[in-house]
């Protein structure tokens, strides 16, 4: 039997890994050394394989957000930031993904349904990005997809169609990834709310 | 200085409950600190550590080997005995709690109300028997074991829906305290179970919460049958009701109990001048917004909040999220062994 080590702050948490034998995945932010953040996804399961199962995770972190690999089983964003938002978001992304399969960063174009036409990301150097649409005059689309990204990644919001990370630097393997949830930026939220509000007892009189 | 001979986790639970001194303030919790990460520390997940003892026993015992708490409450639940009178169950899986259909209920009258005679060796509470024992021979007299027995209020919501259950209380006060007196034999059987098995202590939950039951309605329906229990079982019996219930606090602290168990929808200095010295308090430890959401910094201001105000017994308020961090949960002892450092002659 292990023991609870101190591995820094817990940022995010998926109670069962439904693809290694529900498992609960936690990503920690280490204690910082040289200034830069770190993290670890770390399970407390000595179920034979967890070890190649988190190995797995900090791999896919690298390859879909552009992490970069931080010392024993660590990685960490290049610019040595923290995105708290955006590591926490990668991390559940990952923990979804079938071990399986093949594991790319995504593209910084993607077919939007609401606006039935292709919503592109472009990087405009020092951390900025601007999002552009098949159909320029849609730019309450825009604004949305751009306003998704500002949540999902708390970056900063430069105009109606330019967001930039605080850090200045460019995260494209990260704003691939987030793309895809900032179209529809609520779900994503509510989903990740849903998620962490199970497991809260209630007393019989406010069960549903 | 403080005058108080170093005590084992037990001999400072038990004192804290009794009202006498004790070298620090204990960390006691009345309901579950169990996590899912603890679950895969001790390969001890949910729903099965509710239904197995061995199981059940691990899981329970990282609150005192791990988190450095002075008590284990293995009874993670409030379904145990629901279960073994016969309602209907949803047992969910490692991330969320079981619970009783109670749009689904198994008696619609007193005249309904049968006390299984396999209710004492049905699975699910002979795996809290079991569990009590193992934790015994376990741990023998170094940390206090704290059992779990359900009140009659929150049996009645179980077996007969918390819809119906109101409104009965309503229309017919007599019957309403016949389904009471009928239920409470459960909750003696259960708890008389459970000393005999070991437990120093009885956490005795009986959900009369603040946004559905007033003080006037625990005093009319409940101070009697608490005080019956506290009689009748004889260890300390630590009341747990959730809510505001500032306004029932000076009726339960006439009630005999050692201890009230209480939600952070009460201020500790309010709810000590509530009780007068009548019942020790323990819990407060915001679960949701506190130990869940937010990080140690918060917990520790609320440990100290209670210890500035006397609070007895430290602890979270219920059952804690099962997501809640280890992180959080091992800065409630910290904090109280801190204070005590600052205050040293406070005990």
């Amino acid at each position: 039997m292990g023991h609870i080590v101190d591995l820094g702050k817990r940022i995010e948490l998926v109670p069962m890994d439904r693809h290694f034998h529900d498992v609960t995945l936690a990503l920690y932010e280490l204690p910082g050394k040289d200034g830069a953040a770190a993290f670890r996804v770390h399970t407390y399961s000595g179920h034979g394989g967890a070890g190649g199962r988190m190995a797995w995770l900090g791999k896919a972190m690298q390859t879909l957000g552009g992490m970069v690999a931080a010392g024993e089983r660590s990685v960490r964003f290049p610019c040595g930031a923290e995105h708290a938002m955006g590591v926490r978001r990668l991390f559940l992304e990952a923990c979804k993904l079938d071990p399986a399969g093949v594991v790319e960063a995504k593209p910084l174009t993607v077919f939007d349904k609401k606006s039935d036409g292709n919503i592109t990301v472009t990087g405009l150097g020092n951390g900025r990005y601007q999002v552009s649409a098949d159909d320029p005059a849609n730019t309450r689309r825009i604004g949305a997809v751009a306003g998704g990204l500002v949540k999902l990644a708390e970056m900063e919001a430069i105009s109606d169609d330019t967001v930039a990370f605080p850090c200045g630097h460019a995260h494209d393997a990260l704003i691939g990834l987030l793309l895809t949830r900032a179209l529809n930026v609520r779900i994503a939220m509510r989903e990740q709310a849903e998620a962490a509000g199970r497991g809260v007892l209630a007393a019989p009189s406010a069960q549903e | 200085m403080n005058q108080i001979a170093p005590m084992t986790s037990r001999e400072r639970v038990l004192a804290a409950l009794a009202g006498k001194p004790v070298d620090r303030t204990p960390v006691c919790n009345p309901t579950s600190v169990a996590t899912v990460e603890l679950m895969d520390l001790v390969d001890a997940p949910f729903p099965d550590a509710n239904r197995d003892g061995e199981l059940m026993a691990r899981l329970a015992a990282t609150g005192y080997t791990e988190l450095g708490f002075d008590a284990i409450m293995p009874v993670f639940s409030i379904i145990q005995e629901s279960s073994a009178l016969g309602c209907n169950m949803q047992w969910e899986q490692k991330d969320n709690w079981p619970t009783v259909r109670m749009k689904e209920p198994i008696w619609q009258t007193a005249d309904d109300i049968r006390i299984p005679n396999d209710f004492l060796t049905h699975q699910d509470t002979v795996c809290v028997l079991d569990c009590i024992r193992r934790l015994r021979r376990e741990f023998g007299d170094d940390v206090a074991i704290v059992g779990k027995t359900m009140g009659p209020w929150s049996l009645a919501y179980h077996c007969f829906g918390v819809e119906p259950f109101l409104l009965l209380s309503l229309d017919d006060p007599g019957k309403t305290k016949l389904v009471l007196d009928r239920l409470k034999e459960a909750t003696v059987q259960f708890g008389q179970a459970q000393i005999d098995a070991g437990a120093d202590a009885l956490t005795l939950p009986d959900h009369a919460t603040g946004d559905l039951v007033s003080g006037e309605y625990y005093e009319r329906y409940l101070k009697e049958v608490h005080k019956e229990f506290a009689e009748r079982l004889d260890i300390p019996i630590i009341l747990h009701i959730c809510g505001r219930t500032v306004d029932r606090m000076p009726f339960i602290a006439e009630t005999g109990m050692a201890a009230f168990h209480y939600d952070s929808k009460n201020e500790p200095g309010e709810s000590m001048e509530a009780v007068h010295g009548g019942i020790a308090l323990v819990g407060n430890i915001n679960n949701p917004e506190t130990l869940f959401a937010k990080g140690p910094d918060a917990v520790r201001a609320e440990v100290y909040a209670n210890l500035d105000a006397g609070v007895q017994l430290i602890a979270p308020e219920c059952a804690i999220p099962l997501q809640t961090s280890i992180e959080n949960l091992l800065e409630i002892p910290q904090a109280v062994r801190d204070w005590h450092a600052d205050h040293p002659q406070t005990h």
